[in-house]
């Protein structure tokens, strides 16, 4: 037999078909994002007897169906709406780092200091000892045993956040706002989507310009930049993802965003 | 005479066109790295609200952690027959109980996912892409029956908002 050479593919049709793939392709995708703002449903927990929020705490903005907007005392209308970007920063910022001559009519700031930290962690222990000793009378004590194994987490997890500010800022009081401080969103059943999406922006906005610029003095590192890079690598386990995890952690406790969305009366 | 000859009868040598699939299944590639799949094909009309600031949905769309409601106008059909003349989309249906279906629907979605390829039931997210004159009673019934059904996740979709313009509120 003699030895026949492999006759040559003809490759003249691999343009077509690689069009065709690429046309199915256009067709079939978008290039236009998705974006959007995450928000929390707030769990129902029952209170019995809850602590009244002070009034210097709650930042109120309200939209009516005329897509007004009222923050505090103001009247903002739909076209100055980037007003409320420099207001929510006063709120923020007046009273930060102050301990006297404070704004009365502003959250308020506490000075979180390591000693502190150790004294709410002991008195949570003793508490918890309590509990168990009465835990042999009445067994809905354990309710209250768990509470405080919480609770000592909460604060050990605040050591070591209060930990790395000391270490980026080398401060070692670190300012923490008020924990009822909130922004209160209330609209109207017929309040537009874009005005309620352009409020939920002017805050986000406010919050993470005030944010930003904190992160990028204590580490150099912005914090859009540092939460970008966790959401796209949050799977992997990777020390870096666990680095940008603890200080995106103590940018959101100097900053918390917490809104509080209102369901519509009327 | 001329110093132009006139070649009648040969014909012009052809273009190799060999490199033709490189270039193609380049332009491909790309494609299939810069654009994301389409949801569905769009039933109702929406207009996106802007703002600034908003979180990338597509590390959440690829752990398939995100869930599409589309609000707004029907594109084809009577607006009357829809309470305020706004339509909710689910994936390809636009229903008629409106937005208290949404309960049911997130509990399908969820059940029929598997396991290991999503998150937790309080972290799967429901995104609202609503017409910017959707009003916002509606939203704020969905989330009452998303908080009870325990899917205590949603975003408000908007799309980015051009630095010199403003929003685009409607003014009465």
């Amino acid at each position: 037999m003699a030895k026949r050479e492999a006759p040559e593919i003809n490759a003249g049709s691999m343009a077509d078909i690689a069009f065709l793939l690429l046309i199915f392709f256009l067709v079939t995708t978008t290039m236009d994002k998705d974006t959007a703002y995450a928000r929390k449903i707030p769990k129902k927990v029952e209170v019995i007897d809850p602590e009244p929020v002070q009034k210097k705490n709650i930042y109120k903005i309200s939209i009516n169906n005329k897509q007004n907007i009222q923050a505090r005392d103001s009247i903002i209308k739909p076209e100055d709406i980037e007003q409320l970007n420099s207001r929510i920063k006063h709120y923020y910022l007046i009273n930060r780092e102050k301990v006297e001559d404070r704004n009365v009519d502003y959250p308020y700031y506490s000075m979180v200091t390591k000693a502190f930290i150790d004294q709410r962690i002991a008195e949570a222990y003793n508490k918890q000892e309590n509990y168990e000793k009465l835990l042999e009378t009445d067994s809905k004590y354990e309710k209250f045993i768990e509470q405080m194994d919480n609770e000592i987490a909460e604060w050990n997890r605040k050591k070591r956040i209060l930990d790395l500010y000391t270490k980026a800022s080398g401060k070692k009081e670190m300012p923490e706002i008020a924990f009822q401080a909130h922004v209160r969103l209330e609209s109207f059943i017929d309040t537009d989507y874009s005005a309620y999406v352009a409020v939920q922006s002017e805050v986000e906005k406010a919050v993470t310009e005030m944010r930003d610029e904190e992160a990028q003095e204590l580490f150099g590192i912005t914090y859009t930049s540092m939460r970008q890079y966790y959401q796209t690598n949050l799977l992997e386990k990777t020390p870096k993802v666990q680095e940008y995890k603890d200080k995106m952690d103590l940018i959101e406790l100097l900053f918390p965003l917490r809104i509080i969305e209102v369901k519509p009366k009327r | 005479m001329s110093k132009f000859k006139k070649n009648d009868g040969k014909k012009a040598p052809g273009i190799n066109t060999s490199s033709l699939p490189d270039i193609v299944f380049m332009l491909l590639f790309f494609f299939m790295v810069a654009t994301t799949t389409k949801e569905i094909d769009p039933m109702v009309k929406v207009r996106p609200a802007t703002g600034i600031g908003m979180t990338d949905l597509t590390p959440f769309k690829q752990r398939s952690e995100v869930d599409f409601v589309y609000l707004g106008q029907p594109l084809k059909g009577d607006v009357d027959k829809f309470e305020k003349g706004i339509a909710v989309q689910y994936d390809g249906i636009l229903h008629k109980d409106g937005i208290r279906h949404i309960g049911k629907w997130k509990q399908d979605k969820f059940a029929t996912k598997p396991a290991e390829y999503t998150a937790p039931r309080e972290e799967t997210m429901t995104c609202f892409k609503a017409d910017e004159q959707v009003p916002m009673g509606i939203l704020f019934e969905a989330r009452e029956i998303l908080g009870d059904a325990s899917f205590y996740t949603i975003g408000y979709a908007a799309s980015e908002k051009a630095n010199n313009k403003g929003y685009n509120i409607r003014t009465q």
